[in-house]
């Protein structure tokens, strides 16, 4: 079965688990003793466990519509895999991630070269990748930005080997 | 001394060299910070609050205001040309702006933009000058019973928003609602879905919230395009046969009563406190869209979105400006940081402002308005570099706009806290687009939910437990009335629709 054929499916099921954990730690909210007098109509826990039942209704109907397409598109031929393409989104969401985790270890500067020069790598066609100019822009880039920040508005930023290097 | 007296002394007091020097500065720095997704009209205005210390009074509001403006117009040049707004009032200036982008009208979406926010800025600070302390007394009159219903009918625009699908919709705005209530309760003081971590004390920023749907969002769909041949064919944008802003007056003035219907729309939502320009450009594009003979059209590149929604966001500044100088109640962390300023430089926000400090207020009120034609005269010059844009390629363009992202996020707390915020709603953000879910209701939800659940349990308590006072308030019961309203129009709208198929084949048949 495609993806497309059964995504609400999916989606509903996920938000039915989404809001069952949420509708329980709702539960968890702490209720203060001098609170307790509206704690059953104005409490910390009213609209929270109000929100993650609604999600869980919500979740139950997209579930049914699911049901309810799934019937429908039974006889619709298979679309194809774009590899390519989901390649390049796990590899762009991978530098995304690689550098917020870098950002307080190795410090604005040498995370910021690595990550644009890795993301213009990443999301240039074959046919345009210039290793050259991506080094140079992401280079540049940066001192740009931390001259503009750090040293013009005093904007901190996450310090590492090369702005100890620099004294800031 | 009469109003207009005082008016003429205002801008006597703001065009010295000094200050038109920090207008066109301010200016041009704000429209700089609001432009780049990330980087806020507050941003700009709490990084360059030190930098006034030492100026007088009416030197420091000059510059600010000039930031203010700048930096909420500013934010449709991103909006209209990435698709990434650049501050939470161009939302929904992505809706239609980016569209015409798409089919090569780069130069009409940012022309039509820049004029309306002009328009939008004007509008509210004529009726600011005029009117602003007896509009100050009828946002006096509104309490917790008809804020929570002004966010519940706002809240049901998201029915309206999400025309394809209302139970994905809904439950977009529902999550957003949800990630709200992440943090410290505002009401009991007790952690809420914090889990002992203490970085999550202070909830979510809405920043870090459009960082993550939009440019997170953005940077992945452009990955995914690259590799793809139709991903290049984007029309290129032309200024060819392109003259003054890229409309006819035809154009002009077949929106004006869009224009002047947002224009209050923004006006009204900036006078009420914790509403602000997030929400009145998304509900002047609603009200837009429903007026309109043709809704369907909204979203495919009509510029009566872009009015709508550029006029609103405009214009909710001379609205927030209302309480905030008249009651001295800041209606967002941007007017907040106004009223630091104020407070700083010894002038006390209040009725009394305008009798002892005339001159100062006055000032303000003629530095929006010269603020606002340097922010059109520079937009308008500005228009063939902004469009030059997009010629630099995506893969090159948006990494560096994630940068500044980054930056932004970093910059609210000194921390990375909201950085890896925008991580999490990035990858919410994905998750949406692949589920066909709206984000836009994630937003309305995100903003409103605490604004609505603070004052319902606020009401509740006072009338200890009962719902029955919020339904005898005359300004809550219509707004709760139209809520609904709203609520069983678009709850039946697919029936009427079948309805109406029905009936144009029978007739065809006949």
């Amino acid at each position: 079965m495609s993806f497309k054929k059964c995504k609400d499916i999916i989606l509903g099921i996920a938000m039915l688990a989404f809001g069952g954990v949420y509708t329980y730690f709702a539960q968890q909210i702490r209720i203060l003793k001098i609170n307790k007098s509206f704690a059953g109509y104005a409490g910390a826990r009213i609209i929270p466990t109000l929100l993650g039942v609604l999600l869980m209704v919500l979740g139950l109907l997209c579930l049914i519509q699911g049901v309810l397409k799934l019937k429908k598109m039974k006889n619709q031929p298979k679309e194809a895999f774009d590899k390519a393409g989901t390649m390049a989104v796990v590899l762009t969401f991978a530098c995304i991630v690689g550098y917020i985790m870098a950002l307080p270890e190795l410090g604005f500067c040498l995370s910021t070269v690595l990550y644009l020069f890795l993301q213009m790598l990443v999301m240039a066609p074959k046919e345009k990748r210039n290793y050259a100019l991506f080094a140079i822009v992401a280079v540049v880039f940066t001192a740009f930005v931390f001259v503009a920040f750090r040293i013009g508005l005093t904007q901190l930023l996450p310090r590492g080997i090369i702005e100890s290097l620099l004294g800031f | 001394m009469s109003t207009l007296q005082l008016i003429g002394g205002g801008f006597g007091t703001v065009l010295t060299p000094t200050g038109i020097f920090l207008m066109f500065i301010g200016v041009a720095v704000g429209i700089v910070f609001g432009a780049l997704p990330g980087l806020s009209a507050t941003m700009a205005i709490a990084l360059f609050l030190p930098v006034t210390y030492a100026m007088a009074s009416t030197d420091a509001m000059t510059l600010l205001m000039a930031l203010f403006i700048g930096a909420i117009s500013g934010g449709l040049i991103s909006a209209i040309l990435l698709h990434i707004p650049g501050t939470p009032s161009s939302v929904a200036t992505c809706f239609d702006g980016h569209p015409l982008v798409k089919k090569g009208q780069a130069a009409k979406a940012l022309g039509v933009g820049v004029v309306f926010s002009f328009i939008g800025t004007v509008f509210s600070t004529v009726l600011l000058m005029f009117i602003a302390p007896e509009i100050a007394k009828v946002a006096l009159n509104f309490g917790q019973y008809e804020f929570f219903s002004i966010a519940i009918f706002s809240l049901t625009m998201i029915a309206t928003l999400s025309s394809g699908n209302v139970v994905k919709g809904v439950m977009s705005g529902v999550i957003g609602f949800m990630f709200s209530t992440v943090g410290t309760d505002a009401i009991e003081g007790v952690p809420r879905f914090t889990f002992e971590m203490a970085s999550l004390k202070g909830g979510f920023d809405m920043l870090a919230v459009m960082i993550g749907l939009f440019a997170v969002g953005e940077i992945i769909s452009a990955a995914q395009e690259s590799r793809q041949p139709a991903g290049e064919l984007m029309a290129q944008p032309s200024m060819k046969g392109i003259k003054g802003f890229g409309f006819t007056m035809k154009e002009f003035w077949g929106q004006m009563v869009n224009c002047i219907r947002s224009g209050i729309i923004g006006m009204g939502i900036g006078i009420l406190p914790g509403i602000g320009g997030g929400t009145s450009n998304v509900l002047a594009y609603t009200v837009a869209k429903n007026s309109d003979k043709h809704p369907e059209e909204f979203g495919t590149g009509r510029i009566d979105g872009l009015v709508a929604s550029e006029t609103a966001n405009n214009a909710t500044i001379g609205g927030a400006m209302v309480p905030l100088l008249t009651l001295g109640i800041p209606g967002d962390t941007t007017t907040a940081m106004l009223l630091g300023a104020l407070t700083l430089h010894g002038l006390t926000p209040g009725p009394l402002l305008f009798q002892n400090q005339a001159e100062v207020v006055y000032g303000i009120f003629a530095a929006m308005l010269i603020c606002s034609v340097i922010m059109l005269f520079m937009e308008f010059f500005g228009l063939r570099i902004f469009v030059k844009l997009l010629t630099i390629p995506k893969y090159i363009l948006l990494p560096c706009i994630f940068v500044l992202c980054g930056i932004g996020a970093y910059a609210l707390k000194n921390n990375m806290t909201q950085v890896y915020a925008c991580l999490i709603f990035g990858a919410l953000g994905f998750g949406f687009k692949k589920f066909d879910i709206p984000s836009t209701p994630f937003i309305l939800g995100f903003i409103l939910g605490p604004l609505a659940e603070s004052n319902y349990r606020r009401g509740m308590i006072r009338t200890k437990g009962s719902f029955l006072p919020f339904l005898q308030s005359p300004i809550a019961i219509v707004f709760l009335a139209i809520a609904a309203i709203v609520l069983v129009m678009a709850a039946t709208k697919p029936m009427r629709a079948k309805a109406k198929a029905k009936k144009a084949a029978a007739k065809a048949a006949d």
